[in-house]
């Protein structure tokens, strides 16, 4: 008689690997495994799913949940890889934009179970230069060379819009706004201080890393709408 | 926390709180005994799942119910993720904490499905490990559940319910008795689901779950998705004669309806439960 790891690792084999006939009760659990990761993954990635069709989205998500398996019991974690799997898939060479879209609709994800925290209370700084606000942990800054927004929004409704897809690239911040995730158009400048934020800077090194990438940005006007839709918090002391 | 309802899950009808209902059950507050929550769905950090969790909790007892544990995976046990669980319970402060029979995971992969464990007496030691050390960890006593199968490990050689019991009396954890599971898995299997429940020692059910399965190819799947069956409320009340009340869940997963309609089945699960304790005493 196997032992109960031999009898596990070769259920998991049979039953998941590649292509091999099995009976029908196995199949209903391979049916079960698939379709409840295939689902994860559609919850997550609608837009995705919409842009390549229902079918062609299932044949990925079995080849992603067989190359990049789910690693937790928690099944919000699983599909993290997908912008980076779909980089690889010569058949979507034609939707160069799909893994920006993808990495989009990660970050609203990760928005909509981020953290709570409350607001960077400006009026309690002393030296702005030196204060570390921190980018809003539940809030994600995307960047593409695309109009991902654009297609993001067309794919909203029921009759999918058209997009120019020489409109130009975004910036994007992702954050929530009560309990629900909404998607802002951020200027090059913006988002070079929000990442800098991100990223450990101070805030007058963050400016300074604003300026660089757009120096025409109106820095007062830029910090208000980042306090207004709360994007700071305050950061762990070093 | 004074200002919540207690935290004791009554032997009442409850029902599976879902996303979809938050603010219907804030705003209507259905009368059912007590709710119970798939623990994972709380794991995030913030935002929406948790903030409706602390509103709708003062006004229930809450069930924390899990599919992640893999408590029969010979993987190492998942602290990362007791540790997400442990921190819900502190915050939650749940009546209840359950999980299932099965395993979830090998190899560090995933299936985020409850499979089948052959029943030996190797299982048999390997899972009661497993509790001890997840109950040791929680500080608190978790309940196991019978899960649905489709297949059947041809070195088993204990009955399930044998095996459940046996379970409870080697770590002290609880039996969450699921009928439809019982029933779901006898047909499939072709075994009497009545000799199950006339089997199970009753002094270590503490809960009950009911709820709707779906048949395809002639085998029967536990999908959540569909009122309880007639044969399955049938099993429920032989279950409350032989046990007495206790706290009965109607789970609903897929096609979601209405929040009405799962209280109207939680108030037949009530009723067979009042009617049964009448006959019990």
């Amino acid at each position: 008689m196997p032992s109960l790891r031999e009898a596990q690792l070769a259920f998991a084999e049979r039953v998941f690997g590649a292509g091999r006939p099995i009976s029908p009760r196995e199949q209903v659990y391979r049916n079960n495994v698939f379709i409840s990761l295939t689902g994860a993954l559609a919850d997550v990635y609608p837009v995705v799913q919409r842009l390549v069709g229902e079918k062609f989205f299932t044949q990925l998500a079995r080849r992603y949940i067989r190359s990049h398996p789910s690693r937790s019991g928690n099944l919000h974690d699983f599909g993290r890889d997908l912008t980076r799997f779909m980089l690889q898939i010569p058949d979507l060479k034609s939707l160069p934009y799909l893994p920006d879209v993808a990495a989009l609709e990660w970050a609203c994800h990760e928005a909509f179970h981020g953290a709570d925290a409350p607001a960077f209370d400006f009026t309690q700084v002393t030296d702005a230069q030196d204060a570390r606000p921190r980018l809003h942990p539940a809030a994600r800054l995307v960047a593409s060379r695309y109009p991902v927004l654009a297609i993001w929004e067309a794919n909203q409704e029921n009759e999918p819009g058209v997009v120019d897809l020489d409109a130009g690239g975004d910036w994007l911040v992702v954050f929530r706004r009560e309990l629900l995730v909404e998607i802002q158009r951020l200027t090059p400048g913006e988002f070079a201080l929000l990442a800098g934020l991100r990223d450990d800077m101070t805030l007058g090194e963050a400016c300074e890393a604003a300026l660089a990438a757009e120096p025409a940005l109106d820095l007062p006007a830029a910090m208000g709408r980042i306090v207004t839709n709360a994007l700071l918090t305050t950061g762990v002391s070093p | 926390m004074t200002s919540r309802a207690a935290a004791r899950i009554p032997a009442r009808a409850g029902i599976g709180l879902r996303a979809a209902h938050y603010r219907d059950v804030l705003e209507t507050r259905p009368a059912v005994g007590w709710l119970e929550v798939h623990s994972e769905n709380y794991f995030g950090e913030g935002g929406a799942p948790l903030h409706y969790l602390e509103r709708i909790r003062p006004h229930y007892p809450l069930s924390l119910h899990g599919v992640g544990m893999s408590l029969g995976s010979t993987d190492p046990l998942d602290y990362a993720h007791l540790a997400k669980l442990k921190a819900l319970i502190a915050r939650f402060e749940p009546g209840l904490v359950s999980d299932h029979l099965s395993w979830s995971s090998v190899g560090g992969r995933h299936f985020n499905d409850l499979l089948p464990l052959p029943y030996t007496e190797e299982a048999l030691a390997h899972v009661s490990r497993r509790v001890l050390l997840a109950q040791e960890y929680l500080g608190r006593r978790v309940l196991v559940e019978n899960p649905s199968t489709y297949l059947q490990h041809a070195e088993s050689s204990i009955p399930e319910w044998e095996f459940l019991a046996e379970l409870a009396r080697r770590t002290g954890c609880g039996i969450l008795l699921d009928v439809n599971n019982v029933y779901v898995s006898a047909r499939n299997h072709r075994l009497d689901a009545r000799r199950f429940i006339d089997s199970l020692p009753g002094r270590h059910v503490a809960e009950i779950h009911l709820a709707g399965f779906t048949s395809r190819n002639e085998i029967l799947i536990d999908t959540h998705s569909r009122p309880v069956a007639a044969e399955v409320w049938a099993l429920f009340a032989r279950a409350v004669e032989r046990f007495g009340p206790r706290p009965a869940l109607i789970e609903w997963d897929a096609d979601l309806p209405p929040l009405a309609m799962l209280a109207a089945e939680a108030g037949h699960a009530q009723a067979l439960l009042e009617g049964g304790h009448a006959l019990a005493a």
